[in-house]
């Protein structure tokens, strides 16, 4: 049984259609800039990747709005996409439509500006609860669609999206349902959370002035990660019911695997993360030599993306070095709990188009990350088999396996 | 602010939190349940008020309001001392 993907919807720092955001990753374009919803004068960190063009009202009642907190008006925009992407999936009988989204830290802006109330002895508001529980937006997602059946929502902090698209996958392999609503979304760029990974040194600080600079994963000089929110949603449906409603499909989604370190709480680690590449490729079925592009998670922190490469070779052996890789947060930041939702965006357009997008401010290469990450420009290529990978806090490891239709 | 102008207020404050309602249609005596409000609306709309009008409901007695004239009524009685 084939699970392909028939509809993508996108919210992110660089654009907020597949179009936009495909467009502006190709050209390398920075969704970097300087944070503007907050005051960041006692800040380390002055920047993220942000969707500075969001208006809920587009889309969304007045009621609506005060329902939702942002990370759910993200999910809810980039769904709205792909259903209307995917179209048609009044095909499937409500119950056999599920809902499976990933998000690492929920409505967290809600919690942070209701604890700020609640501590100045003022009322918080009726819907503080509602709109910060971690599975909101997949439950607004049910609501708006009539979307009956499994619900689930994933938290494992940078991976989330990962495991929610690979969840997804195996929903619709073990027929639980008939097609799955799957992807993540994240809206943290908040004083709270900016505060936190500033405290774990986890952050970019050193290009507050040259914000486009910042996110420069396997980059001589990268210093952290720089904070990024968005969504990103696809369609999943077993492909022989996706071709008799007669939808487009846009690649095989293959193989998922997923691993935990079993050891510290954020540090990465080789052995779990080429356990997931190498979990996905067996579930896939695939051989490891028949992968040419992967979307790296590539976060731009020292250890890190050196660690990822020393997993990707030995997983890939020498097969490495022919590998197109690519960083997506290179472009807009780390979105937490939908990078794995947008990375794998990158990795389907690709198998689509035969661009590879940029990994950019990689003029110098940190000599212990030696692949080829496309640098700098994109790069045109014909690739069939695509590695997506979501490393996250908690030693939790995800790679997903595309492929071409 | 006197009692008519709070009246006046008060109508077009929960006006602007409806959609589809105008003032127009709404007096002191409307209840809350045939301006489509349902309970979950009803503590949202008093949150709003709070905000706007600069005062805090008591828990215990928004549990019967049932009218725009109950939000009224507190709102005059509770008004903040010159």
């Amino acid at each position: 049984m084939h699970i392909v993907v028939t509809g993508m919807g996108v919210v992110s720092p660089i654009g907020s259609s597949i179009k936009q955001f495909w467009d502006a990753a190709i050209s390398g374009k920075s969704g970097i800039s300087s944070i503007q919803c907050f005051d960041t004068s006692k800040h380390r960190s002055k920047i993220a990747g942000q969707v500075n063009d969001f208006d809920p009202k587009t889309f969304l009642s007045t009621k609506q709005i005060e329902q939702t907190d942002r990370f759910t008006q993200f999910a809810l925009h980039a769904t709205h996409q792909a259903m209307k992407d995917a179209g048609n999936l009044e095909f499937y009988e409500p119950h056999r439509l599920g809902v499976s989204l990933g998000s690492g830290m929920g409505g967290y802006s809600t919690f942070e500006s209701s604890a700020e109330r609640k501590l100045q002895k003022r009322s918080i508001p009726p819907f503080t609860v509602p709109r910060t529980m971690a599975n909101s937006a997949a439950a607004w997602i049910a609501a708006e669609y009539g979307l009956k059946g499994i619900n689930l929502t994933y938290s494992t902090a940078c991976s989330s999206a990962g495991n929610a698209i690979g969840m997804g996958l195996d929903l619709l392999r073990t027929g639980k349902a008939d097609a799955v609503i799957a992807g993540g979304a994240e809206a943290c760029v908040l004083p709270l959370t900016i505060s936190g990974f500033e405290a774990l040194f986890a952050l970019s600080t050193g290009f507050n002035d040259n914000p486009h600079r910042a996110s420069r994963p396997f980059s001589i000089g990268r210093d952290g990660f720089v904070m990024g929110e968005g969504a990103g949603i696809l369609i999943l449906e077993k492909e022989d019911t996706a071709q008799r409603r007669g939808a487009q499909i846009y690649a095989r989604l293959a193989g998922y695997g997923c691993t935990c370190d079993a050891a510290h709480i954020v540090a990465p680690d080789v052995e779990g993360q080429v356990a997931a590449m190498e979990a996905a490729i067996q579930d896939a079925g695939i051989t490891f030599d028949t992968i040419d592009y992967i979307n790296a998670h590539a976060t731009s922190t020292p250890l890190g993306d050196v660690v990822e490469t020393q997993a990707i070779k030995r997983v890939l052996g020498k097969h490495a070095t022919h590998v197109s890789i690519s960083a997506t947060k290179s472009l807009i930041g780390h979105t937490i709990g939908a990078s794995a939702a947008i990375g794998s965006i990158a990795a389907i357009k690709s198998l689509q188009t035969g661009m590879i997008h940029p990994t950019i401010n990689l003029d110098k290469a940190d000599p212990e990350c030696d692949l080829d990450y496309t640098p700098i420009k994109a790069c045109k290529k014909t690739p069939h088999t695509a590695l997506c990978n979501a490393f996250g806090f908690g030693g939790n490891n995800v790679s997903l396996v595309f492929t071409t239709p | 602010m006197d009692t008519e102008n709070i009246e006046q207020k008060v109508i077009e404050f929960i006006a602007s939190k409806i959609e589809d309602v105008d003032a127009s249609v709404i007096n002191a005596a409307s209840e809350f349940e045939e301006l489509g409000l349902d309970s979950m609306d009803r503590v949202q709309l008093l949150f709003d008020a709070e905000e706007e009008f600069g005062v805090t409901f008591d828990d215990e007695e928004v549990k019967d309001f049932h009218c725009v004239k109950d939000i009224i009524d507190y709102i005059n009685n509770h008004q903040p001392t010159e």
